[in-house]
């Protein structure tokens, strides 16, 4: 039996009342109820990055976040990044660095560097590597990745 | 599935007896997967994150007590933890990746008893006590009766792990935890957990466990007394590996063969003493 119940969560600055079924996962309910479609579905495990999020400041993954247990967390999308007219200076360091190949792991990508620079905004390319170990990109591109983050952080 | 968050442990206890189909949520990390999954569907959820005392991480009269909703990351960066309690930091910083240490816990770990994962080893050699609480009160299980089996303790319907109470050891102990892994935050192939003191060249004690090599935490009397009393050579450290390897049981899996992983353990063993070791000489 399905069981639904009304909860409130922040998410990118706005508080979202919605209907919920208890099970669904935070993921599920960006992308499905509030079409926030920039976080993806990967392995749906938390293995793989995709669905990475920012809650109070950290990355975290939203397939693995029950929607309502995040009732009181402050979270960011990627769509809650820059201000809607400019980019975040890491989005734009990632379009300088040329490091988007099919795009889908991108979002995760950029929460993680996001994370990193926000409590590291300098970190060695040892660090960066580090920090992005838990997002995976098939196709593999992931030196551009690295250089973009290492932009970010130097300009 | 109804989803419950209480704010007391007498409450959260009151909601799991509230279905004889109900479990716990700590952080979420495995649990929420294995609903993702299909491989559980419980009739009630109980979320223990709003339970304070649950939560962190106190000097206590012969140790440190960790609450079970204590996350991995919380753990890694606790700078009491060291000497014999040095071995919870190592394990809780080289468990999986940043994102999963924030909502991890080691309390959902431990009650999960997955044998890949970090904790079982861990809190196996450093000789921890599990409190558990339920309706009828606290008591409290050595780690050594705690682990039973694959996914399998001595939590019983009803029951909730609450704290995990773990020794200072001898003075001058040091812990570590050695993991061997194909890559980068990966569950182990092999880990190695180690709590050693030492009396000038001598082993004063000794305690240690082997992770990922079994249906739990592969812990041999017989190889701790093979090193206590002795001066570590490599011939003694030997004789002590192959005795925990003789009692290990690993799997075939993609992170190694049995085999592999057998003759892994050894040479870990070896390499986690020198660890511990060294720390001594500094």
């Amino acid at each position: 039996m399905t069981e639904s119940t009304t909860i409130e969560l922040r998410i990118n600055g706005e508080v979202h009342s919605l209907e919920v079924e208890t099970r669904r996962t935070l993921l599920e309910v960006l992308r499905q109820d509030l079409q926030l479609t920039g976080t993806k579905r990967g392995c749906n495990q938390g293995v793989c990055g995709a669905c990475s999020i920012l809650v109070d400041g950290n990355s975290i993954r939203s397939c693995l976040s029950l929607a309502v247990a995040m009732q009181g967390r402050d979270i960011v999308t990627i769509e809650g990044l820059g201000d809607g007219a400019r980019l975040d200076p890491v989005q734009q360091a990632f379009l300088d660095a040329g490091a988007i190949q099919c795009g889908f792991c991108m979002p995760g990508m950029i929460i993680s560097a996001k994370a990193l620079l926000d409590k590291n905004p300098r970190p060695s390319k040892a660090e960066i590597r580090h920090a992005l170990g838990n997002n995976i990109c098939r196709c593999s591109g992931y030196v551009k990745v690295i250089d973009a983050v290492h932009r970010a952080a130097t300009t | 599935m109804k989803y419950l968050e209480p704010e007391t442990l007498d409450e959260a206890i009151a909601a799991l007896a509230s279905s004889d189909d109900a479990r716990c949520l700590a952080g979420g990390a495995t649990l929420v997967a294995m609903l993702n999954a299909e491989l559980v569907d419980p009739k009630v959820l109980v979320g223990l994150r709003k339970i304070p005392a649950l939560r962190g991480i106190s000097r206590t009269a012969n140790g440190i007590r960790i609450g079970a909703m204590t996350t991995h990351n919380e753990i890694a960066a606790d700078d009491r933890l060291v000497g014999a309690t040095e071995l919870l930091r190592s394990a809780a910083g080289q468990i999986a990746h940043d994102a999963i240490r924030h909502v991890g816990t080691i309390g959902g770990s431990i009650a999960h008893a997955d044998p890949s994962a970090d904790w079982p080893a861990a809190i196996t050699a450093a000789d921890a006590s599990i409190e558990i609480a339920s309706a009828g009160g606290a008591r409290t299980v050595s780690v050594d009766d705690f682990f039973l089996g694959y996914l399998q303790t001595a939590v019983q319907p009803g029951e909730i792990v609450t704290a995990i109470d773990i020794p200072s050891g001898p003075q001058h102990a040091r812990g570590h935890y050695l993991k061997f892994s194909r890559v980068d935050g990966d569950y182990a192939t092999v880990s190695i957990a180690i709590v050693l003191a030492m009396d000038g060249k001598r082993c004063e004690y000794i305690r240690f466990a082997a992770g990922a090599c079994g249906p739990k935490p592969i812990r041999v009397a017989a190889a701790e007394e093979r090193l206590l009393g002795t001066e570590l050579t490599a011939g003694d450290i030997a004789a002590a590996g192959d005795l925990l390897a003789a009692e290990a049981d690993p799997v075939d899996d993609v992170r190694g063969s049995s085999e592999y992983r057998r003759m892994l353990i050894p040479r870990l063993l070896s390499r986690a003493i020198a660890v511990v070791g060294r720390a001594h000489h500094d």
